[in-house]
């Protein structure tokens, strides 16, 4: 028989369309519960911005309240028109021609949706402009068990209307989940989990916080740790700031990227030593100490390590696109491989070194018993100062350690002996320390045993 | 342990001194760029500043700086401080080249003594993110193969390593602590011996800048991005054997500058692996200066001839004769 080739109608085609089911696994499988929840805090404080260009957010605020039983979100931010309801907020993925916020959070077009797959089966969207007002009321179950035919993939306006007169302050968002999934439950229902959240809120919404934005959870006010740097006449934190074309990072023209970075000491604390990276205000690492970012041989650098616990960066990225960004849709970490993210990268690592040189200068000063510590004086005697003041572009600069006092190699001598034996000693010798019971004690032995020396 | 320059004095040895003349008659031909006497000379200058001697004798360079980390040798290093014009920083490379002004051409010549390590891969990877275009970028280090470690280390060493001892594989231990991932892929321990440290040296070096002028392009339009060219490959060997390797960074839109220095008429000018290896042979100022009177040479196949000196060493001197120095006893009164 000759072969037959179909190469057109629709005996070609091959169905790559995706069933719902695989497009929800795969939508939530990566996301974190709490980073799932910021991602709706994310679109209230998109709607602050939208509201407030200016950046003022007093008034406005945004309430989370969950439970083993619901999850529900409420803020007096602006709420959704209509029409982006009706062709993009509810969409899976942006489109070309999407109104943006300029300098938004939300960047993917995920995550909304995401954070109702993730959550529950059933939610509820309600949401007031100053013009119009609807409500979305959809069963996941039922959704799903509509066929995958693209016509069935459409949400519906459980409630519609429009050419109404509203006014500002009674305008806004509430969102519902309900339905919860036994996971979610469970966890919903910890108060340690209530706590975990609370914190990262604080982290990754703390510049808006700065701005007066008011969250809630639970009733509770969301407090953050303000972004500090010590400083003072002999201490100064490096402070760069540059702008990179779009042309450059993307090859097309746009709005730029513009980068702020700080690095200096603060507060000893092990944990929140590191760099913190913020994109268009939203913090999306905190404290990184790994060398995937700025430390370790792959950047020609130290590792992380205890006497760096003073060190702290921050980056913010900021752009009116928010795809030049370096975030990764879950805003969990960043994309090591965006232009933008590799060459903001030598820039850190550079401003790093100086302040890892002090604080390795630091410890040794601590260790030698010298009579002075201008570096340690310089560091407990300076200010904590907000980023946000240090005004003028400079290099970090820190005095010199105290000189490495000169004399004989010194060895450290340790051993232990029955307490009231060495307080015996101790008041036999009259002295006040330890320490200098083990001397005087050393010193009698080389001065009767020792002779002459070598 | 004394500093290295109090166990030998730099400027006596012959190799480095070979080296030192070359580098500069290369620092000479960047004039295209711009004045070679307004360029800055960045170095590492110890107490016998033999490399900013010359610089400022030959090239007329006034912008000097000189990186000591003996911070104790600061007064002995301000009495022998040849040249006013050189201002001394006392603290290592790595923190004092992060907070310098790049904005003027520099010759950096970071000339250490040690082995490649990850500190002073930090150090040139500031020198190739900061460095103007048509600066110079020349590093140097240890490339000596790992001796043999002495007997109770080596019957340590299956305790701390569960691998018998095996001298390569000790080799190759060694050179990951100091490189880690720098260390290029598939590195055995037989390349760490004889000359094979020198050449993976260079290599990682190489690979370093290449990597850092990319990451600095990212952020650059076309016509800015930096091109790194390798001029300098020297091995050599007065006590330890060394490797050097460098070469310029120039803007992409000034490639003219680069190619009007004319740097390939250089014989010791290297763009690769294979590197210009200076041999000094030891010669009496009288066999020097008969050897002298036959040079250059009439055609290629000329045979020079003075008595008595193995035809190797006459071979190497006619190689460097222009850069040898000449060493004589003095009495000062």
């Amino acid at each position: 028989m000759p072969p037959n080739p179909v190469t057109t109608g629709p005996k070609a085609l091959i169905d790559a369309s995706p069933t719902k089911d695989f497009f929800i696994h795969m939508l939530t499988r990566d996301i974190p519960l709490t980073r799932s929840i910021l991602d709706l805090v994310d679109n209230s404080v998109d709607g602050a911005k939208r509201t407030r260009p200016d950046g003022n957010y007093d008034g406005l605020w945004v309430r989370i309240e969950l439970n083993a039983e619901q999850f529900r979100i409420a803020d007096n931010c602006g709420g959704i028109p209509v029409d982006v309801a009706r062709n993009y907020a509810f969409r899976f993925g942006r489109q070309e021609g999407a109104k943006d916020t300029p300098g938004s959070m939300g960047q993917f077009g995920v995550g909304m949706k995401r954070t109702f797959f993730r959550l529950g089966r059933h939610f509820i969207v309600h949401s007031t402009t100053r013009n119009s007002q609807f409500t979305v009321d959809q069963d996941v179950d039922h959704w799903l068990a509509d066929s995958d035919a693209p016509e069935n993939w459409h949400f519906k306006f459980k409630k519609l209307e429009t050419g109404l007169r509203i006014k500002e302050e009674d305008t806004g968002t509430i969102i519902a989940i309900e339905r919860l999934l036994p996971n979610v439950k469970d966890t919903f229902a910890l108060e340690n989990f209530k706590g975990r959240l609370a914190e990262e809120l604080g982290d990754a919404h703390a510049l808006t916080l700065n701005s007066k934005l008011a969250i809630t959870l639970n009733g509770l006010p969301i407090r953050h740790a303000p972004q500090q740097l010590f400083a003072s006449q002999t201490l100064k934190p490096a402070f760069l700031e540059k702008a990179y074309s779009s042309q450059t990072l993307a090859g097309h023209r746009g709005p730029p990227v513009r980068v702020r970075l700080y690095a200096g000491v603060a507060e000893r604390n092990i944990h929140d030593g590191g760099w913190y990276i913020f994109c268009n205000g939203r913090l999306i690492l905190r404290a990184d100490q790994t060398p995937a970012m700025a430390w370790g041989e792959r950047h020609q650098m130290r590792a992380y390590h205890p006497d760096f616990a003073f060190f702290r960066g921050y980056a913010y990225f900021d752009s009116d696109d928010g795809s030049l960004l370096p975030w990764t849709t879950t805003k969990t970490g960043v994309d090591a491989d965006s232009p933008i993210y590799k060459a903001v990268q030598r820039e850190m690592i550079e401003m790093t070194k100086p302040v890892l040189t002090s604080l390795s200068n630091l410890a040794r000063e601590r260790a030698t018993d010298g009579k002075e510590h201008p570096l340690e004086t310089a560091i407990t005697t300076a200010r904590p100062t907000l980023v946000q003041e240090v005004a003028h572009p400079s290099i970090f600069s820190a005095p010199p350690p105290a000189p490495i006092p000169k004399g004989p190699k010194m060895q450290r001598i340790q051993y232990d002996k029955p307490a009231p034996e060495v307080e015996r000693a101790k008041r036999m010798l009259k002295v006040r320390s330890f320490t200098a019971v083990g001397e005087r004690t050393f010193d009698y032995f080389m001065k009767y045993e020792g002779g002459e020396g070598e | 342990m004394p500093e290295s320059y109090r166990i030998v004095n730099y400027a006596l040895r012959p190799a480095k001194a070979i080296e030192r003349r070359m580098l500069c008659a290369a620092f000479e031909r960047l004039y295209p760029f711009q004045s070679v006497k307004d360029y800055r000379y960045l170095g590492f200058g110890s107490i016998y500043f033999s490399d900013f001697q010359l610089m400022h004798r030959a090239l007329g360079i006034t912008d000097m700086v000189s990186i000591e980390k003996d911070v104790s040798a600061k007064p002995c290093l301000r009495f022998n401080r040849p040249f006013r014009c050189i201002r001394l920083k006392f603290a290592t490379s790595s923190e004092i080249l992060p907070t310098m002004r790049w904005s003027r051409r520099s010759i950096v010549w970071l000339d250490y003594d040690d082995k490649l390590n990850t500190e002073i891969l930090g150090d040139i990877a500031t020198v190739c993110l900061r460095a103007a275009s048509g600066s110079v970028l020349v590093v140097t280090v240890n490339a000596h193969p790992d001796a043999e470690p002495p007997k109770d280390e080596r019957d340590s060493y299956p305790e701390q390593t569960g691998q018998p001892f095996e001298l390569g594989d000790y080799r190759l231990r060694l050179a990951k602590g100091l490189l880690g991932e720098k260390l290029p892929a598939g590195t055995t321990g037989a390349d760490l011996r004889g000359q094979g440290v020198a050449r993976v040296f260079r290599d990682v070096i190489h690979n370093v800048i290449e990597e850092q002028v990319s990451l600095r392009n990212i952020a650059l339009p076309e016509g800015e991005r930096v091109q790194y060219r390798q001029l300098f490959h020297f091995r050599y060997k007065d006590g330890a054997q060394m490797v050097t390797v460098g070469g310029i960074f120039h803007r992409a839109s000034e490639e003219a500058n680069f190619l009007a220095c004319g740097f390939s008429a250089l014989p010791f000018i290297r763009n690769g692996g294979d590197p210009c290896t200076i041999k000094a042979p030891c010669l009496t100022p009288k066999e020097i200066r008969h050897l002298n009177a036959q040079l250059p040479k009439k055609r290629p196949a000329f045979k020079l001839r003075v008595p008595g000196v193995p035809d190797t060493d006459v071979q190497h001197y006619a190689e460097v004769y222009r850069y040898f120095p000449t060493f004589s006893e003095v009495f000062f009164s």
